[in-house]
């Protein structure tokens, strides 16, 4: 592995975060600041009647939809949701105005005396009212072969519904944002994923074009999806705020408000109809999926597609018919977290593989290795398994890392073992590649060589990688390969940093530019190379029928999760998990193995110990003494290995890797909890209390 | 802005509070949650700050007459790592809270706070300890369960400081203790509950018995724990479901964001069954 | 109310309002910005900084609390020797992501090997116990702390 690009190498951005000189937005004072405090819903839904302002202090100020010159609503894929609010608010923790000035405390005795007056109108609090009610955002369906026909023929129908629930990020930062009106410009300066958004959300609040706008990335610390949509919400308010104020406006949430009103994942239920055939074979499958999308849709469409078609995991299952949607509650707004949609239907598809293989008395493993998809099999949606799909040999590792197969055949209560299979789609779901058609440039600059790209270090470690891929293959030191500041002025869209593209979409331009630099190194002191993605002319893709290629290729992983249950109390101890992956090829064996370890215990937390619980519209636990996430006491040992299987159109080999491990854990764990406890499970998170209620009813 | 007062000794301390109403400090880690407003903002309290941390009177542990007696503001990380303390006590103040709000936090402040799931409580009903307190013109010594009435109440008068905790030292033979979190490191306790017992010719001699988080104060019956004393080892594993039936009414668990009344209630029911069957 | 302490070595005499917290007297008037506030309620670590020597949350102490007291924070350990023991046992060992919890974390690893300068697994999960990662599942940042006690032999 000497020269391999796999081989770990130190993280340009660790020294300075280890020696804590690394200044995330908080941290940066800019000169004649003023902070910014947001008056948010404490209603469910309802009509804003009245706000009564006290008279305000010299230098301080209310920004409200009043201030905004162009469009009050944030640009996303569904862009409904108001800057703030017009009329109406429709849930708790919706931005209604903000109170700016140069001193926190005087801001605070300022909010605590607006008075808003509302009169109550009736607010949808859950899926299934909402299933009820039919206030539905959105709703898609497609099929494979012929469903119908299939339940007809079908000896034994199972039917089944899986339930996931609410799930926070908790990055360590909180969410900041500062706006800074400048020489007739806009800077955004704060903790993003996607800069590009942001402008974008910007030119439609502003009206303005878009050379006046400027973003720039400050060190983020941690995002997980959460920081995909969200931060394009508060920059718009602090623009329209420094627009107002000609003042830089600083707003930073403390984690009460920041858990109150920003994105979680989405809660679901997937209801099953499975129809077997006379060797006990799925042969035909309904799956209908709800996710609950909170109060707007903004994003929810995409993640529901990525549910969507991921619902059918690793399994090729001949005869298919899934139908998708949104339903629009009084809840908080679901949006982006690591894995998009998908962890809720794998989940849910694992679960039933699992307990339709109990039901039957074969061993869960057995069961699903014999659906599983190989290459050259259609997908879900019709398109086509190209590459090579090393399943066996994952499920084979992780037999043996793991010792499954004797584990499992000496059953004892309260100790359990399990297994899930997963995927990832790799980059944009549908056209979405297609559409943004993401940029890069690379520039030569004498010794040096500049690389100018829109993904972002949120920790993920995006910079070292894409510096690693470029100074690899011209076999230059990582020093002389540096990354532009991100700052939309100097670089070009190469699209968002999310759905795991950044490697794979982004570093396989850059891995492209460097080739060509290569070639032409020596012909100038100053060379500059750009490129555009093209989407590879094999796949294609319908938008209207979902018929084609969904993702131009895969990610593939299999993980075996140990646990113990405290007969008294119920509590699970997750002891180990074992975990392998196909990621391509590993662009740094380390910070992918980090990558990976992560993505397990952050799903463990959801699939466990992270309770989240709305009652009415508003959350019972919001600050971080309520909802837990684990602790250094709380991790599992893990091991986890790669094998290679490198993808062609991948820079050296690599695919899609950072939202994987989201979707192995949970399943992996539930499917132990069943086998220790010898009964079903259709719901996470797996509380003790929920544990405890459920033995009893099984005994 | 808020006064600050720093005595440079418990006398001064005690006549700064027989002057001014104020809101003696030793830790803080309750005081500064409940009283915080928010990310850069002061935490808001409404009385002059009195500091008692660094008082030397309250910092000591030692064994006298065959008593433990603990200052106040002893830190919860010194109990742990103090000889003459109890390991029933031990455990409970080990899955307390983190490392670093352990630094801090001291055990008359989890007293004072009189949290139903403060975690030094249960074994401090069990053991019979005492709590000295102090103003200055008087000293009272009254048992923790006639100290604290009700979630976040006490019989402390405002010219009052506690000043010292005193345990019978008395080496159990069995000693019990579960917390029930929501997870291992750093929770607030669903349930918790501590079992002591004295076993001699094969006969229990003594037991105490107190769960914590499920009811308003800790609960401990004497009366229930008298009816145990006395019975022969043998007779225990029979007698289990009468003295569980007599504990259920006084486990009065809520709903709350950590748990719910039903689970707690099983919960701390199984703790003292499993408990009761050890002694056996 | 008048503090006098310590701070990285420093002697300093501040007037404060006794209910401030120490965090926002780091932050605010010291610019040691290594100090983090993710929670603001001791649930987090990325405050942790060293009083006397000890791992303690500065969100939860007021000003009025440390009179006299050693506080010392990245900003000041970053100049010895452990530290750059730690430092390079972190880097090696993939510790580190998205960075936030880091300072706390160095924090609480140099307050840990002080009172125990070979720490196992175990001690070495309770002592982390109080600074949370939401990125590297932890089990890399126990490999680092455990290469420190290593390389640092002798040091603590």
């Amino acid at each position: 592995m000497k020269d391999s690009i796999s081989k770990p190498i130190t993280r340009v951005d660790a020294p300075a975060k280890i020696s804590g000189a690394a200044k995330y937005i908080g941290d940066i004072h800019f000169e004649n600041q003023l902070f910014a405090k947001t008056v948010r819903s404490d209603k469910p839904k309802a009509k804003i009647v009245s706000i009564k302002t006290p008279s305000l202090p010299d230098g301080y100020y209310i920004i409200d939809k009043n201030d905004i010159p162009g469009i009050n609503r944030m640009r996303t894929v569904v862009s409904d949701h108001p800057i703030f609010a017009d009329d109406e608010v429709n849930y708790i923790g919706q931005p209604i105005l903000l109170v700016v000035g140069p001193e926190r405390e005087k801001i605070y005795e300022i909010v605590s005396q607006i008075k808003i007056e509302y009169k109550d109108e009736s607010a949808v609090f859950s899926i299934e009212e909402a299933e009820e009610k039919g206030t539905v955002f959105t709703e898609y369906s497609y099929s494979k072969g012929e469903p119908e026909a299939a339940f007809h023929d079908a000896v034994k129908i199972i039917e089944d519904e899986y339930h996931t629930g609410l799930q926070e990020h908790v990055y360590l930062e909180p969410q900041g944002i500062t706006g800074e009106y400048k020489d007739e410009t806009m800077f955004i300066y704060g903790s993003m994923q996607c800069p590009f958004y942001v402008k974008g959300a910007i030119q439609d609040v502003l009206g303005w074009d878009s050379d006046r706008i400027r973003i720039i990335q400050s060190i983020t610390g941690g995002a997980f999806g959460g920081k995909e949509e969200f931060p394009s919400l508060m920059a718009c308010q602090v623009a329209v705020a420094s627009l107002k104020t000609k003042r830089p406006v600083q707003m930073i949430y403390d984690r009460d408000e920041d858990i109150i009103c920003s994105t979680k994942r989405h809660p679901s239920i997937v209801h099953y109809k499975a129809g077997l055939g006379k060797s006990n074979q799925v042969i035909v499958l309904n799956i209908d999926i709800i996710f609950d999308a909170g109060a707007y849709s903004e994003l929810s469409p995409v993640v529901l597609q990525r549910g969507m078609f991921s619902a059918t995991g690793v399994y090729n299952f001949p005869h298919l018919s899934v139908r998708g949607r949104n339903f629009m509650t009084n809840n908080v707004p679901s949006g982006a977290y690591r894995g998009f949609g998908a962890p809720q239907t794998i989940f849910g598809t694992e679960m039933l593989m699992h307990n339709i293989a109990v039901k039957l008395g074969v061993d869960p493993l057995k069961y699903k290795i014999n659906h599983l998809i190989k290459r050259g099999d259609p997908t879900c949606t019709g398109g086509k398994i190209r590459d090579e799909v090393k399943l066996l040999e994952i499920i084979e590792k992780v037999e043996k890392m793991s010792g499954y197969r004797r584990k499992i055949e000496r059953r004892k209560k309260f100790k359990g073992i399990g297994v899930s299979l997963f995927l990832h789609g790799c980059g944009f779901t549908g056209k979405g590649e297609a559409t943004i058609k993401g940029k890069i440039i690379l520039k030569k600059n004498g010794d040096t060589v500049i690389l100018k790209v829109s993904s972002v270090e949120m920790g993920q470690g995006a910079e070292t990688c894409l510096r690693k891929i470029v100074a690899h293959t011209l076999s230059l030191p990582m020093e002389k390969v540096i990354c532009e500041t991100i700052d939309t002025g100097l670089i070009p869209d190469s699209g968002p940093t999310v759905a795991s593209r950044t490697t794979m979409i982004v570093g396989g331009l850059l891995r492209q530019a460097s080739l060509e630099l290569k070639d032409c190194w020596n012909e100038a002191n100053e060379i500059e190379i750009s490129k555009t993605y093209k989407h590879p002319d094999f796949l294609s893709w319908d938008d209207d029928k979902f018929v084609g290629d969904a993702y131009p290729t895969y990610s593939w992983g299999a993980n075996v999760a140990e646990v113990e249950i405290d007969s008294l109390t119920y509590e699970i101890n997750v002891k180990k998990i074992s975990a392998v992956y196909d990621v391509g090829v590993p662009i740094d064996e380390k910070m992918l193995r980090g990558q990976m370890q992560g993505g397990i215990v952050q799903s463990i937390g959801w699939a466990t110990i992270e309770v989240m619980n709305s009652s009415k519209g508003k959350l019972a636990q919001h600050n971080l003494t309520d909802y837990k996430i684990p602790t250094s006491m709380d991790v599992p040992e893990i091991a986890c290995k790669f094998i290679e299987n490198p993808y062609e159109f991948g820079p050296f080999g690599a695919k899609c890797a950072g939202e994987l491990p989201s979707a192995g854990a949970p399943p992996a764990v539930a499917a132990a909890v069943s086998n220790a406890l010898g009964i079903p499970i259709k719901s996470i998170p797996l509380t003790p209390e929920y544990l405890m209620e459920i033995d009893k009813h099984e005994d | 802005m808020v006064e600050g007062f720093r005595p440079a000794d418990l006398q001064e301390a005690l006549e700064f509070m027989a002057k001014h109403p104020s809101i003696p400090i030793a830790g803080g880690t309750d005081l500064m949650i409940q009283k915080a407003r928010g990310f850069g903002l002061k935490p808001d309290f409404n009385k002059p700050l009195l500091f008692i941390g660094h008082l030397r009177e309250l910092r000591q542990i030692s064994v006298r007459n065959g008593n433990i007696h603990i200052g106040a503001s002893v830190l919860l990380n010194e109990l742990i790592k103090n000889d003459k303390i109890p390991e029933a006590l031990k455990m409970a103040v080990r899955q307390m809270a983190s490392p670093p709000s352990r630094n801090l936090a001291t055990i008359g402040g989890n007293i004072c706070n009189a949290s139903p799931a403060g975690d030094t409580l249960p074994y401090l009903y069990a053991a019979d300890a005492f709590l000295v307190l102090k103003s200055s013109q008087a000293e009272r010594k009254i048992p923790v369960g006639k100290f604290i009435t009700g979630p976040g109440k006490t019989t402390l008068k405002s010219d009052e400081l506690l000043t010292e905790i005193i345990i019978p030292d008395k080496v159990f033979s069995a000693n019990y203790y579960k917390k029930v979190g929501t997870r291992k490191g750093m929770s607030l306790s669903k349930a918790s509950f501590t079992g002591l017992a004295d076993i001699e010719s094969e006969k229990i001699t003594d037991i105490r018995i107190a769960f914590g988080s499920v009811a308003p104060t800790i609960v401990r019956s004497r009366e229930i724990e008298a009816s145990i004393i006395g019975k022969p080892v043998s007779e225990i594993k029979n007698a289990v479901p009468e003295i569980v039936k007599k504990f259920a009414p006084l486990i009065r668990p809520i709903d709350d964001a950590r748990s719910s009344a039903e689970y707690r209630k099983q919960v701390s029911l199984r703790l003292l069954e499993n408990f009761l069957m050890k002694l056996t | 109310m008048k503090i006098e302490f310590i701070l990285n070595d420093k002697k300093r005499v501040i007037q404060v309002d006794p209910a401030s917290r120490l965090l926002d007297i780091l932050r605010d008037d010291f610019e040691l910005t290594s100090v983090k506030e993710g929670c603001g309620e001791g649930e987090c670590g990325a405050c942790v900084v060293l009083m006397d020597g000890k791992a303690v949350n500065s969100c939860l102490i007021p000003a009025g609390l440390i009179e006299g007291r050693h506080i010392v924070t990245m900003e000041g350990f970053r100049k010895t020797e452990r530290y750059k023991v730690i430092e390079e046992s972190f880097l090696k060992a993939g510790s580190v992501q998205c960075g936030f919890c880091t300072p706390g974390i160095v924090m609480s690893t140099e307050s840990l090997l002080r009172e125990n300068p070979l720490p196992s697994e175990e001690e070495i999960k309770e002592a982390l116990s109080g600074n949370l990662c939401r990125c590297t599942g932890y089990n890399m940042i126990f490999e680092g702390i455990k290469l420190a006690a290593e390389r640092g032999k002798g040091l603590w």
